[in-house]
């Protein structure tokens, strides 16, 4: 996309790159550097920085609001208090698998299973990795199971290549308009970033 | 059938750095310890097995290339004590199982000599020296029932199968300079690497340079296309075509290939060559750590198809960093006073509360492989 505005990003892990590139890209910006991918407390510990740079140039953070009690509107005002005017700081609801399962018709078939049994509100899920794990376990296809189901005795909670089979889904099937109108906070996002960008181009 | 055989567990008695040492490994194994921990020795026990199958290998000259018994007998064992190497192996549907064990020490003329060997399948005992005739002719037992074409007719399969291991610790410098290792071959350096993809059939070369291609592109986008010519003397050379501010790109040859980009593009070949199981030495060297956090994926995905064992030797973070890799795919090396003691990070009580809590694979297992004292190293120069 020539000419787009760049934006950077800071995000979890590598489906949340995904995600990230995905929604700029679909806010009519250009995906730029993105950082961190080491977990929350790196974000948590650098949110300053990122918010800092925010000051002249349009960001992205995404974090996941995870098992934190609290609801996003405090959460967001406890890790940026004071957000700078190009900051689209967006929290998941709970994680970024309920933006993903929001899109059920092409996760359906992404993961070889019915439509019928992806929650109808991923958003209420408390656990929605978990979830996306369970969903993959009824797949029809062997390999999807093998890749994302952890093996009995691994002791994680996801499968040898459960990031590269998200990543793989976000980057060619995943549909972010139309998961947003399940999933409240992933709308929230992408109105965000379409509002920023029209504030740094006018 | 020898083809879908994998190493379940393995048992090392005084070899090298382990005096007693006995592992459960899975398909995808990672090793990490410090330095000098022995990862490299526990891999050459593979190593051995396979030069113990090979044609131009056999007890005598395997144990020779690694300098006698004295050089490979643990420094915490008695001068006169056994070594012994004992695996399991299984076929992945577990209908099968193997195992195969052998103990040696040496003459007073420090001759390799054979104490044990065994072979048994699926319970039964095929094999079990010193038999009657070791005992009539000591001579015997100077070579393996592994190495002989005319008695491994049972075990068969076990021979074909340790001979199929592969080793690979790409070094960039031999590919770029092959007269260097001239007249090697499966040299685990890289020094036929070029040699041998010039042997691969040309349609099986081609897809796999496809394959090659469109993943490295990826890791190194300026890189559109790859290919394999040979010069006048019919020396085979790997030239890489750059996007370039001219329009048409700019070929490389090997000689100008990056590090990284030479030692990913060996290992790809790797993993899709062969079906034997794969041992490679630290394959995070000179590649950026963004495609080092993916290694383990890609591993993974591989092995879904090809069903082939894969050891990963590794001090990389960001290898670790992985969440899918399995707690009972690492084992630690932790050196100790009587020789290192390997486990698996699932046997480590503490390792599953510090992952629930936040922290990944990497943060955990690092520390705890950390050498002894590492930290004095920072006064060198001192005095």
């Amino acid at each position: 996309m020539d000419g787009a505005l760049i934006i950077d990003a800071a995000v979890e892990g590598i489906i949340d790159e995904a995600v990230a590139q995905k929604l700029i890209v679909g806010a009519g910006g250009s995906p730029g550097t993105i950082y961190g991918k080491t977990g929350k407390a790196f974000l948590y510990q650098k949110i300053q920085g990122f918010n800092n740079a925010a000051k002249t140039w349009p960001w992205l953070v995404l974090v996941d609001l995870d098992n934190d009690k609290e609801c996003a509107p405090p959460f967001c005002t406890r890790w940026v208090p004071d957000p700078s005017p190009y900051l689209c700081f967006r929290v998941a609801v709970r994680e970024v698998e309920s933006w993903l399962m929001a899109d059920s018709e092409t996760l359906a078939s992404f993961l070889g299973i019915s439509r019928a049994i992806i929650p109808k509100d991923p958003e209420g899920l408390v656990d929605p990795k978990r979830e996306m794990v369970n969903l993959a376990r009824r797949s029809r296809k062997e390999a999807i199971r093998k890749d994302m189901v952890p093996r009995q005795g691994s002791g994680r909670p996801v499968g040898p290549a459960y990031a590269s089979r998200m990543i793989e889904y976000v980057q060619n099937y995943w549909r972010p308009e139309v998961a947003a109108r399940r999933a409240d906070s992933l709308g929230r996002a992408i109105a965000c970033l379409r509002r920023v960008i029209k504030e740094v181009v006018a | 059938m020898s083809k879908n055989l994998i190493f379940c567990r393995v048992g090392l008695k005084n070899w090298k750095n382990f005096a007693n040492a006995e592992v459960a490994i899975q398909d995808r194994t990672f090793l990490v310890g410090p330095n000098a921990s022995g990862k490299s020795n526990f891999l050459d026990a593979f190593r051995f097995l396979r030069d113990l199958a090979s044609p131009g290998g056999g007890f005598q000259e395997s144990i020779e290339r690694r300098g006698g018994v004295t050089a490979l007998r643990c420094l915490a064992a008695r001068r006169d004590s056994y070594v012994g190497l004992s695996v399991e192996l299984k076929d992945p549907s577990n209908t099968s199982k193997w195992e195969y064990e052998i103990t040696f020490n040496q003459t007073k003329q420090r001759r390799p000599i054979l104490r044990k060997e065994r072979v048994a399948f699926n319970g039964e005992v095929l094999l079990d020296r010193p038999n009657d005739e070791d005992r009539y002719d000591e001579a015997r037992l100077s070579q393996t029932y592994l190495e002989q074409v005319n008695v491994n007719r049972p075990f068969r399969d076990l021979t074909t199968f340790f001979s199929s291991i592969r080793y690979l610790h790409i070094v960039p410098q031999l590919v770029r300079e092959p007269d260097r290792s001239v007249g090697r071959s499966d040299d685990p350096f890289g020094g036929d690497f070029l040699e041998q993809i010039a042997k691969t059939p040309e349609k099986t070369r081609n897809a796999r340079m496809r394959r090659i291609k469109n993943a490295l592109h990826v890791a190194v986008p300026q890189l559109q296309e790859i290919e394999l010519e040979r010069d006048n003397r019919g020396t085979p050379h790997l030239r890489g075509k750059f996007q370039h501010w001219r329009p048409r790109g700019a070929w490389q040859t090997e000689e100008q290939l990056s590090d990284g980009t030479l030692r990913l593009m060996g290992l790809l070949w790797a993993v899709m060559e062969g079906s034997g199981p794969l041992l490679l030495e630290e394959p995070e060297l000179s590649l950026h750590p963004e495609i080092i956090r993916l290694l383990p994926q890609i591993f993974a995905r591989i092995q879904r198809r090809t069903a082939r064992q894969i050891l990963i030797s590794t001090h990389s973070p960001d290898l670790l960093r992985d969440d899918g890799i399995g707690l009972d795919e690492v084992l630690l090396f932790i050196p100790e006073k009587e020789g290192t003691v390997v486990s698996t990070a699932a046997a480590h009580q503490d390792i599953p509360s510090l992952l629930q809590g936040g922290l990944s694979l990497a943060d955990v297992v690092i520390p705890k492989t950390r050498p002894e004292k590492s930290q004095q190293l920072a006064l060198f120069g001192n005095n």
